[in-house]
């Protein structure tokens, strides 16, 4: 379970706080997805639970993160990082080695993994991701699709128990991240890893995550069920964040029929709702 | 392409097969051989150990470019010798016999001792170069990481100004006309941005090792071991062979 009380963090030097005020719980083996405009503190919140505030990045800080009952500003940055695996925004900077294969073998040869355990992990995790054919490319061969999912896998082979991504998708093709996304449900479905996961791409987002929360100006402003938060599609639309079509479809249709209509967040739902107003 | 020269090429030669502190050991000793020796015989032989290794190891292409690269700077230091160097016997001008024989030995020695620190790096993956560091010489993790990552930053660095360059291109800036002095005073105002960005860049870097585990790597902690082999035993006799010329022929 991860757990924000009251956490305010402004990076060293800036003025303005990053995040304000956060109060935020995700319990274990559930699927949260974040979102907010640009510069709202969605890395800021990754960075949080992965223990690099304040281990790595340094500033004020008040109130406190805690990550399967781990403080992490008492716990060592080793010790939440073995279990938390954090996928950056920023896919060159995350990768070290400059050859896939080495990239996959870092993080496993630091953590102690068994050296028999390790060529069945990078294996799997290449397979999953569907790069197994890259195994032996330099990473500066690689596309930018290619490379987020060289870091990906490269999180994947760790097994960490919370996965947290941020915006792992931005270089895919959709088809891509939908595969990424199916992948993610699945770990989260079937080994109950909890999944943070940062996106843009709301649509995808509203169909795979149980719970939302929305970010703007380092204030979390909504969080609940995916539905719950859908339901505010005009607050949202006026931060910027474009809900889903189906959802404004739904939030329309609510103020045209008059009877609060719940929100969709698929086609099948969509259809389900115009079939029962349109007799 | 300029930014890939230095870049590691895929291979299965003997050189590739080398144990990393084998090659670097090579490269020393060819290195401190074109110091120990002034024989011009001797150090051109050198030139064609450089050479050889490099076909050897089926980087040829990428051998003749490096050793074109430094023919020309090479022929500059040469015409500058000939002209400093006042003692001995004139030959032509002002042009001494001796000027002309200092001359040469420098030029060869840069030749010789650039060539195999630049194709070292084609031949060896880095990550195996710092982890046979670490594990055979048993220089600190950090040290290593360093040197990687400092390798590893330069062909992006180099990346990234070109895709800067071309914007400004696009832009009507016209780079391309510009030489010398003059393209260097346009490309400078650039490296500052770039610079401040490659920071925060590098210390996101250093922040994806810490999260895994940087400061919990050990020596032993590479997966891939390093032994010595037959072929390294080849390479130090090799270099004993090299030595013994160059005290010889001194
Ligand atoms: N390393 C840093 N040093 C100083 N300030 C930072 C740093 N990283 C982020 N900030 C600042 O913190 C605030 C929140 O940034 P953050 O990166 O968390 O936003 P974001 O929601 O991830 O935005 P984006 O969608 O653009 O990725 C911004 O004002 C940003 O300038
Ligand atoms: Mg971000």
């Amino acid at each position: 379970m991860i757990v924000f009380q009251d956490l305010s963090f402004t990076y060293k030097g800036e003025k303005q706080p990053a995040l304000q005020e956060v109060c935020l719980t995700v319990p274990d083996g559930g699927f949260l997805g974040v979102i907010g405009p640009a510069g709202a503190g969605k890395t800021t919140l990754a960075r949080a639970i992965s223990g690099m505030i304040p281990h790595h990045y340094s500033g004020d800080y008040y109130g406190s993160v805690t990550v399967n009952g781990l403080d992490t500003v008492e716990t060592s940055l080793d010790e939440i990082s073995q279990l938390v695996g954090m996928v950056f925004q920023d896919v060159d900077s995350q990768i070290i080695s400059p050859m896939v294969e080495d990239e996959m073998l870092y993080g496993l040869e630091n953590f102690g993994v068994p050296r028999e355990e390790i060529p069945g992990r990078v294996e799997d995790a290449l397979e999953k991701v569907g790069i197994a054919d890259l195994r032996d490319r330099t990473i500066g061969s690689l596309s930018g699709g290619q490379r987020q999912k060289v870091a990906i896998a490269s999180i994947l082979a760790l097994k960490p128990r919370i996965l947290v991504l941020d915006e792992p998708t931005g270089e895919l093709d959709p088809r891509s991240s939908r595969q990424v996304f199916s992948l993610l449900k699945e770990l989260n479905e079937e080994q109950g890893i909890t999944v943070i996961l940062i996106e843009q791409k709301i649509m995808l987002l509203c169909e795979f995550a149980r719970q939302l929360a929305v970010l703007n100006g380092g204030r979390v402003i909504f969080q609940g069920e995916t539905r719950e938060v859908l339901a505010h599609s005009d607050e949202l639309q006026a931060l910027g964040v474009n809900c889903p079509r189906v959802t404004t479809l739904s939030s329309i249709l609510s103020e045209k029929t008059g009877e609060k209509q719940p929100a969709c967040i698929n086609l099948d739902e969509a259809e389900a709702m115009v079939r029962r107003l349109i007799p | 392409m300029k930014t890939n020269l230095f870049q590691y090429v895929p291979g299965n030669s003997v050189i590739h097969r080398m144990n990393p502190v084998t090659k670097i050991l090579l490269t020393i000793v060819i290195c401190v051989a074109a110091f120990l020796s002034g024989n011009l015989f001797y150090l051109a032989g050198l030139l064609v150990v450089d050479l050889l290794i490099g076909i050897i190891a089926g980087v040829a292409g990428k051998t003749w470019t490096i050793f074109k690269g430094l023919l020309k700077i090479a022929i500059f230091l040469f015409v500058l010798q000939i002209l400093l160097v006042r003692n001995g016997t004139p030959v032509l001008w002002i042009i001494t016999d001796e000027g002309l024989l200092t001359a040469a030995r420098v030029v060869i020695r840069l030749v010789v001792v650039c060539m195999p620190l630049a194709l070292v790096l084609a031949v060896t993956r880095v990550t195996d170069l710092t982890n046979s560091l670490v594990q055979v010489l048993h220089v600190p993790y950090q040290y290593a990481f360093t040197l990687s990552t400092a390798i590893r930053f330069v062909p992006q660095f180099l990346e990234e100004m070109a895709g800067i360059m071309e914007a400004q291109t696009a832009r009507g800036v016209a780079f391309d006309k510009a030489r010398g002095l003059k393209k260097f005073s346009m490309i400078l105002p650039l490296c500052a941005p770039l610079l401040i960005s490659s920071v925060r860049r590098t210390d996101q870097t250093a922040a994806a090792a810490e999260v895994r585990g940087f400061r919990l790597r050990t020596r032993t902690s590479g997966y891939k071991k390093y032994p010595f082999t037959a072929v390294d035993l080849g390479a130090v006799l090799f270099c004993a062979l090299l030595l013994a010329g160059a005290i010889l022929l001194k």
